[in-house]
């Protein structure tokens, strides 16, 4: 078992050197296509060489036309087989947010533009999981993989293997896709949910303190991870797209995320706590500041505030 | 006895269709192999069948370990109590079909099934080793259609095909493989013999036998079967020539007429005088060791095959395969060598106490007789005056066969004649043979050849005239000569069965008929007989020297290579890029348009996002690209709509004009 997986290792290496980095999109082609016999296809070659072997020494020509019809159907196989592959596009492939120790979702999305449908897809990656896929005549299909998020920080795309078995299971033709992009893995959130205490005072954030509790100041766009409670549903119930209030002068809702207030944590251990607050203050739609010791963030709410902020707790270096 | 359910592996779900089909597939193989499996073979099998079906995909009522290990080895203990009874090949075609059954109630993974299916293909190769006629060929090809069509559902991946749509990708797959298979079985090099043998089966077929006994049988000719075709190089002998000479009947205990084991070694002396006809003979399956050829054969080159004093040709081995070979006869051949004193002695020896009133009358006609000569015109006379019939249904006979049938009876067919004309011959002093073969034959004229029926079974007699030697006599020809010229059929209008008639009332019959057969012997000569000799004499037709070993893998690249180009432009021509549909042309339609105004569409815009920017920047087309836009994003991305609205949405594009 152990040399078979030394054997792999290598070969994979090798065509890693071979095929070099990925660029997307992109088309398959016969130069990075494998194939070989699967178990069943070695057993049925096994069979066929029984047959001939009857069939010439009984020089029996029936005998001899079924091997060699089940040979060259088997034959043609391997060719189609080859084929499911050849031509299809990758066109692109994401990964969407993921923490550490949880795990991404891969994205990748697979063109079919022939017009004959590609069938017994399997996407596996590195580490292990995978996922089987039918893409139709002319259709685009994304498949889902798992990928485990180890640490925080980027990390590499696993090398993917595309692989198919149509029509009989007898042939396995693959190819491995080293996707030279990397993903961003968020801290894990752990630690208290209550927020910190509300700082706008201190802060000196500069918040309008004359404005009144809750006067809205604007409407925007609904953006996702917009608390609902701040939907303008009276708006919405007229026919209008989904707004969001946005109120001034509402201490309550401001909060400056501090990495230094976290002084009897650890770096990680800092991290997955403001990552856990950034969570919070989006689940309550309430904004928020972040303070790293290189790097701040202004006030703000919304699906990209959040990423930039999830994006600076992950790639946070100490110093 | 208590066995834990088994469970089942998620990941291991084979299709329910795959699962019919190769169940199916089994059934057919099985079925193929009927006519040398032990009996309970196919009921057992249908029965095994019947029940996955039944069960369908409630896994968990399959049986558990100590039922199934009981079973097999019921089984294997009944296919050794049937040993006796079968041959090799049976033996483990049997037990393959007894362990396939015992699989069925265990088969869970795709592995069992892929095992199942070889095992379908493996019947299907036994069959084919048995038997290879031209009727079977629907019934092998539904089997290997209906593996081929388990395989696509054992490899399909996530969708669901149904048993049919299987069924039309295995059709394709074996329409794409035809040609290489072909392409392999012209070319593919044969081996001039076989390396490994099995005992070959033992076959009973009516026809011609090692004894004939006229008086136990009441009705003849049931058998319309071919016995043999002949093609002839050049012209046909004439019709009352064509005796095709079979076992050689010497021994006579008054009843039956047996052959004799020995006594008759060493090759006849003959003479070979007249015309010489070549031909090549192809013999259906029998049970005489015997070659039938037209009389007098040369002394022919075939190989295992012995040539007897008696002029017979003995096969040295016996074959349940059709055999073909080549032969040059001369009808007006003359085996005039002295007669030795045993063999005078053997065609000579009648039973005593047998027949007395045949005796006596071979008596008076030999006292009046000068000659051996005359004694055989005074019998003749006798026969042809005597009042005696043809018929196919005579009287059963008594011990004294020749007595009852020469003065009570008076009716019989050529048998018959054939035993009471040596009878009399021997009684008078005269060495006589029985010779058994066949007489005749029809013109297959979609074939060119002759064809030649067990119905056309014959029996004459050989007397031997001092000086001339052997000299053919048939009795029959004298009772009624037209059986010689024309069909059983014309002679015995009377006694015709209804689809005797059936078939005389309307030819078209008799053609299809001829024309299957015409059918069935280019089957078995080009096809199934299409071996080590035949390749090498297509290597010469092709102009190639067949002594050449590197002509065949020659022609074997050359066609594969050709299959090769022709299936992957097949595959290029079917997994070209789809064409855009209706819609999409539109849509693209629309797109040039516009980018001919300078309003191009960006790649990551979507139809609605594209018709706001246009809109925004040619305010006065606003209405109209908003509704394209809508419309576009409506038909494709919304569910399935009419055709009549997308060839809506396409006119309305063709009519957008951009002033």
């Amino acid at each position: 078992m152990r040399l078979r997986e030394r054997i792999a290792e290598r070969v994979a290496g090798w065509a890693r050197r071979r095929q070099g980095d990925e660029q997307l999109p992109l088309e398959l082609q016969s130069r990075r296509l494998y194939i070989l016999p699967t178990r069943f296809g070695l057993g049925i070659g096994a069979l066929l060489l029984i047959m001939m072997l009857a069939g010439l020494n009984y020089a029996n020509s029936l005998a001899l036309l079924l091997t060699f019809t089940v040979g060259s159907v088997v034959l043609a196989s391997m060719h189609e087989c080859h084929r499911t592959l050849r031509g299809l596009i990758v066109a692109e492939a994401t990964v969407g947010e993921c923490f550490a120790g949880g795990t991404g979702w891969l994205e990748l999305q697979l063109q079919n533009s022939a017009a004959a449908p590609r069938r017994s897809l399997r996407l596996r990656s590195a580490g292990g999981a995978a996922v089987g896929l039918d893409l139709p005549s002319a259709a685009d299909v994304s498949a889902k993989l798992a990928v485990a998020a180890q640490q925080r920080g980027r990390q590499a795309l696993p090398r993917l293997e595309l692989a198919s078995t149509a029509p009989f299971g007898l042939f396995r033709a693959w190819t491995w896709l080293h996707l030279g992009s990397s993903f961003i893995v968020y801290p894990a959130p752990l630690g208290r949910r209550t927020l910190p205490e509300r700082s706008g005072g201190r802060s000196g954030l500069g918040s309008p303190q004359g404005a009144g509790e809750h006067e809205w100041v604007a409407l925007r766009r609904f953006q996702t991870g917009d608390s609902p409670q701040r939907v303008a549903w009276k708006l919405v119930a007229r026919g209008a797209p989904p707004m969001v209030a946005q109120y001034a002068g509402d201490p309550g809702d401001r909060h400056v995320l501090r990495y230094n207030e976290l002084p009897h944590l650890s770096t990680e251990e800092r991290l997955s706590q403001l990552a856990l607050w950034v969570l919070e203050c989006e689940r309550r739609g309430e904004s928020y500041s972040l303070q790293l010791p290189h790097l701040s963030l202004p006030l703000g709410c919304g699906a990209r505030q959040r990423r930039a902020a999830l994006e600076a707790l992950a790639l946070f270096v100490a110093a | 006895m208590p066995s834990t359910p088994p469970t089942l592996p998620p990941t291991a779900a084979v299709l329910p269709a795959a699962m019919a089909l190769a169940l199916a597939a089994l059934s057919v193989a099985t079925t193929a192999n009927l006519q040398h499996l032990a009996w309970w073979c196919l009921p057992l099998c249908l029965l095994a069948v019947g029940w996955r079906l039944s069960v369908g995909r409630h896994l968990r009522r399959l049986p558990g370990r100590a039922v199934r290990l009981i079973l097999v080895a019921l089984l294997t203990l009944t296919v050794i109590v049937n040993l006796r009874s079968l041959s090799g090949l049976a033996v483990w075609a049997t037990l393959l079909v007894a362990m396939c059954t015992a699989k069925l109630l265990e088969a869970r993974t795709p592995r069992d099934w892929y095992l199942l299916c070889g095992a379908a293909l493996y019947l299907l190769l036994a069959a084919c080793l048995d038997r290879e006629q031209l009727w079977r060929l629907p019934i092998y090809v539904a089997g290997l259609w209906l593996v081929i069509g388990a395989l696509h559902g054992l490899g399909s991946g996530g969708g669901a095909p149904p048993a049919l749509e299987l069924l039309r990708r295995a059709g394709r797959s074996l329409l794409l493989a035809l040609p290489l298979a072909l392409v392999l079985f012209v070319c593919f090099p044969r081996l001039p013999g076989a390396f490994w043998a099995l005992p070959t089966t033992e076959q009973a077929v009516t026809g011609l036998g090692d004894e004939m006994s006229p008086g136990s049988i009441s009705r003849l000719f049931e058998s319309d079967e071919p016995a043999f075709r002949v093609r002839f190089d050049d012209a046909l002998p004439p019709p009352e020539q064509r005796y095709w000479r079979g076992p050689v009947l010497h021994d006579f205990d008054g009843y039956t007429w047996r052959r004799r084991g020995g006594g008759f070694n060493g090759a006849p002396e003959l003479q070979y005088l007249g015309p010489a006809y070549h031909y090549q003979i192809t013999l259906e399956p029998n049970d005489h060791n015997t070659i039938i050829a037209l009389e007098m054969p040369d002394s022919p080159s075939l190989p295992f095959t012995y040539f007897t004093g008696d002029e017979q040709l003995i096969a040295t081995r016996p074959s349940g395969a059709a055999r073909n070979y080549t032969l040059t006869s001369y009808p007006l051949a003359r085996n005039s060598a002295p007669l030795s004193v045993a063999a005078r002695q053997i065609d000579l020896a009648l039973p005593a106490n047998r027949n007395p009133r045949s005796l006596a009358l071979a008596l008076t006609l030999r006292r009046d007789a000068s000659s051996d000569q005359e004694y055989v015109a005074a019998v003749i006379r006798y026969l042809r005056a005597g009042g005696f019939h043809y018929t196919l249904t005579p009287p059963r006979l008594s011990l004294n066969s020749v007595d009852d049938f020469l003065f009570d009876t008076r009716e019989g067919f050529c048998g018959h004649f054939a035993s009471a004309f040596a009878t009399l011959m021997r009684a008078g002093g005269v060495p006589a043979r029985v010779v058994t073969g066949y007489q005749g034959g029809e013109w297959n004229r979609f074939g060119q050849y002759l064809s030649v029926r067990q119905s056309q079974a014959h029996a004459w007699t050989e007397v031997w005239l001092e000086p001339r030697g052997w000299v053919r006599i048939d009795p029959t020809a004298i009772v009624a000569p037209q059986r010689l010229t024309s069909g059983i059929f014309d002679l015995l209008g009377s006694a015709l069965s209804p689809t005797e008639r059936i078939l005389r009332e309307a030819p078209w019959i008799g053609n299809l008929i001829a024309g299957w057969e015409a059918l069935s012997a280019w089957w078995q000569d080009d096809v199934v007989g299409f071996g080590f000799l035949r390749q090498m004499n297509l290597l010469e037709r092709l102009g190639l020297n067949s002594a050449d070993w590197r002509a065949l893998p020659a022609l074997l690249a050359a066609g594969g290579s050709l299959w090769l180009l022709w299936m992957l432009w097949i595959l290029r021509h079917e997994w070209r890029s789809a064409a855009p549909d209706r819609l999409a042309r539109a849509w693209l339609r629309l797109g040039a348009k516009l980018a001919h105004a300078g309003l191009g569409r960006h790649a990551n815009e979507g139809p609605l996002a594209y018709g706001e920017r246009c809109a925004a920047q040619r305010p006065l087309l606003a209405e109209s690209l908003r509704a394209l836009a809508r419309q576009y994003a409506e038909l494709r991305y919304g569910p399935p709509s009419a055709t009549a609205k997308v060839r809506a949405f396409a006119r309305a594009v063709r009519e957008f004009r951009i002033a």
